[in-house]
């Protein structure tokens, strides 16, 4: 083992690099006052005070968690009949795999200005359904835009961890519950499901932790009223000049990203001793 | 490894000075004797899509030179990266983010020996409040704030008699674009209230932050910033705040479009080219302000990107029989009305009205 351990060093040095030095300038920034040379700065706590002291901060942060776990939500249950499918179905499921991805090919900001085009006021869709004689329908700038665009971004990363950890299932254990005496929907609860978690805890993580610091899908599609705490953080950042506010904004974002992760690796482990 | 990646980068930084630069000046025939712009590079950094198409392409060929354009879009993001220490030659700031880079002393005066051209600046936009002998700064477009109305879905004399206020008529709910950036949003209010938009009265500013909070009580007004043109150009809403460039560009798209200045008064803004004081390349940076204020570089700009020129000879002839924005409302800013004011930097009430803005949107 230790003859490998060298090879680990580049990517050391680059997370160094670009994770942990800015992670302390965040930290460093959090904690001063205001400006951007902070060795000029002292300790303060009032960035923090700041944030949970104003109702709407708080109010922001709500809307951002709610809105990510709905997000999440709705991916985990289209998700995981797709993931399902796909697990089955073994001669096709490179293929359905691709199709999957494929969006994914194009950037995401591009893909996300085609969600504008189709769903505004006189965009595609209101179009199609005007020639067929249906009233308008006003989606823009509402929650169904913005978690519209936040599933659609983000399903991918549900669908192929849950599929990854589908296929890897030993279809032994299904017989066996099977000679057992168990019928469809209990082999699937009480083997498929367990045997499935680490995938779906996995799917979670990767599409909460986008969606909850996500800002210009809100932006786009949510209208410059619909704010998060990612818009507030660029908005701290590019327009009003105040690094101190933003790092201690991202901080609290990263403390809470932090404690969920931690929490449902927890319940995986737990649900891993019960089963 | 580490070795390596230096290599790598080391080259890199080495060959990038060698592509699309052009030879030695020996059949450099510029209007300038001296040979400033051999084979160097300038960086301008501007507002995105806000140059003529082959304007820089022209300079480079005539002054033998490479350009680097970045763009921004905004002031503020543009001042973040300046004074995290990037470099520029030429920046293409606003009115009051040039009085906050002067008062931060960040730019150097410019050197009329090479600014022959300064006679051919517009007269209306030429000694501003911010710059009041162009000691540091020539206009690059200029304009005002308006509203873009959809001509059969808003009556004009309705307009005319309600103004801003127009923008909290419930009539227009869910039906109206407001341009979301805090000193515009905060000038509407301030305005439309009758109190000067630069104005630091406390008060006065929670007045138009409550103005503010009922309209979007009231007409749930989207909160949108470029996103805007497109919007107004394809009707989806039927009233838009916008720049008077943006808004020549789209009535000179789609007829139904139209452009009105409130009775309350407006902004009026220039964006205007500066010289940092650590600029690479100062002697390239004036031949390029030089070169931009030329009638053939003045008309590319203004025909490419919609904006008011500041060449006064352009913005005649554009706006008159035969030019681009012949009979366009929003190409011609109004100008000596009492009401109109240019905006001033005011560092201590940034802080309020950033915070407040983001209250009025996440209320």
């Amino acid at each position: 083992m230790n003859r490998f351990r060298a090879m680990a060093y580049p990517y050391v040095l680059f997370i160094s690099i670009l994770v942990v030095i800015p992670m302390l300038l965040i930290i460093a920034y959090a904690f001063t006052v205001e400006g951007t040379a902070f060795f000029q700065h002292q300790f303060t706590l009032d960035n923090f005070a700041r944030f949970f002291s104003d109702a709407v901060f708080l109010q922001v942060l709500v809307r951002s968690l709610r809105v990510a776990v709905f997000t999440t939500i709705v991916c985990l249950i289209l998700g995981y009949p797709a993931a399902y499918c796909i697990a089955k179905s073994e001669r096709r499921q490179g293929i359905l795999i691709l199709i999957i991805t494929l969006p994914t090919w194009i950037n995401m900001l591009v893909r996300t200005y085609a969600w504008v085009g189709i769903l505004q006021d006189n965009g595609l869709l209101n179009a199609v359904l005007g020639t067929l004689g249906l009233g308008q329908l006003h989606l823009m700038y509402t929650d169904f835009a913005v978690v519209l665009g936040m599933v659609y971004n983000f399903i991918p990363f549900m669908i192929l961890e849950i599929s990854a950890a589908l296929s890897k299932m030993d279809p032994s254990y299904l017989e066996a519950a099977e000679d057992l005496g168990a019928n469809r929907r209990q082999s699937f609860l009480h083997v498929t499901l367990p045997l499935s978690l680490p995938g779906i805890i996995s799917g979670i993580t990767l599409v909460f932790l986008p969606a909850v610091s996500a800002f210009f899908i809100p932006k786009l599609l949510g209208g410059g009223s619909y704010v998060l705490v990612g818009n507030i953080i660029e908005t701290e950042f590019l327009t009003a000049g105040n690094w101190s506010f933003g790092s201690a904004l991202s901080l609290i974002m990263a403390i809470i990203i932090m404690l969920s992760i931690y929490l449902t690796r927890r319940i995986d482990r737990n649900r891993g001793e019960v089963s | 490894m580490k070795r390596l990646c230096s290599a790598i980068l080391l080259g890199t930084i080495a060959v990038l000075p060698l592509t699309g630069c052009g030879g030695p000046g020996t059949e450099f025939d510029g209007t300038n004797t001296t040979s400033v712009g051999d084979g160097t590079t300038l960086k301008v950094y501007n507002w995105g899509e806000y140059t003529g198409e082959n304007l820089l392409q022209n300079f480079e060929e005539e002054y033998h030179c490479t350009v680097i354009e970045e763009t921004f879009d905004s002031n503020e993001m543009m001042y973040t990266k300046l004074e995290a220490g990037d470099q520029y030659d030429v920046l293409v700031p606003s009115d009051y983010m040039i009085q906050r880079l002067l008062n931060e002393d960040m730019l150097q005066p410019l050197d009329y020996g090479i600014i022959g051209n300064i006679d051919l600046l517009q007269e209306d936009c030429s000694g501003l409040p911010y710059d009041p002998e162009n000691e540091y700064s020539i206009p690059y477009f200029w304009g005002s704030v308006g509203i873009v109305y959809v001509k059969d879905k808003v009556d004009r004399t309705a307009l005319e008699q309600k103004g801003w206020e127009i923008l909290r008529d419930p009539q227009y709910k869910d039906r109206i674009y407001m341009y979301d950036s805090e000193r515009d949003s905060f000038m509407i209010a301030l305005k439309s209230l009758g109190y000067s938009m630069n104005t630091d009265n406390k008060a006065e500013l929670y007045e138009a932050y409550d103005w503010l909070v009922e309209q979007r009580e009231l007409v749930s007004p989207i909160y949108v910033t470029d996103e805007v043109i497109d919007n107004m150009l394809n009707e989806n809403k039927d009233l838009g705040v916008m720049y008077s460039g943006d808004a020549a560009y789209v009535l000179a798209e789609n007829d139904n479009l139209g452009y009105y200045e409130p009775q309350q008064g407006t902004n009026i803004w220039s964006d205007a080219m500066v010289i940092p004081k650590n600029a690479a390349n100062p002697d390239l940076a004036n031949e390029f302000i030089n070169y931009v204020l030329t009638y053939e570089a003045s008309q590319d700009n203004t025909e490419t990107v919609g904006y008011t020129s500041s060449n006064a000879e352009v913005f005649r002839d554009e706006s008159s029989e035969g030019g681009m924005f012949y009979q366009n409302e929003a190409y011609i800013p109004r100008s000596g009305y009492d009401k109109d004011e240019v905006f001033e930097d005011n560092t201590t009430i940034r802080q309020l009205l950033s915070d407040l803005w983001i209250k009025v949107k996440a209320g």
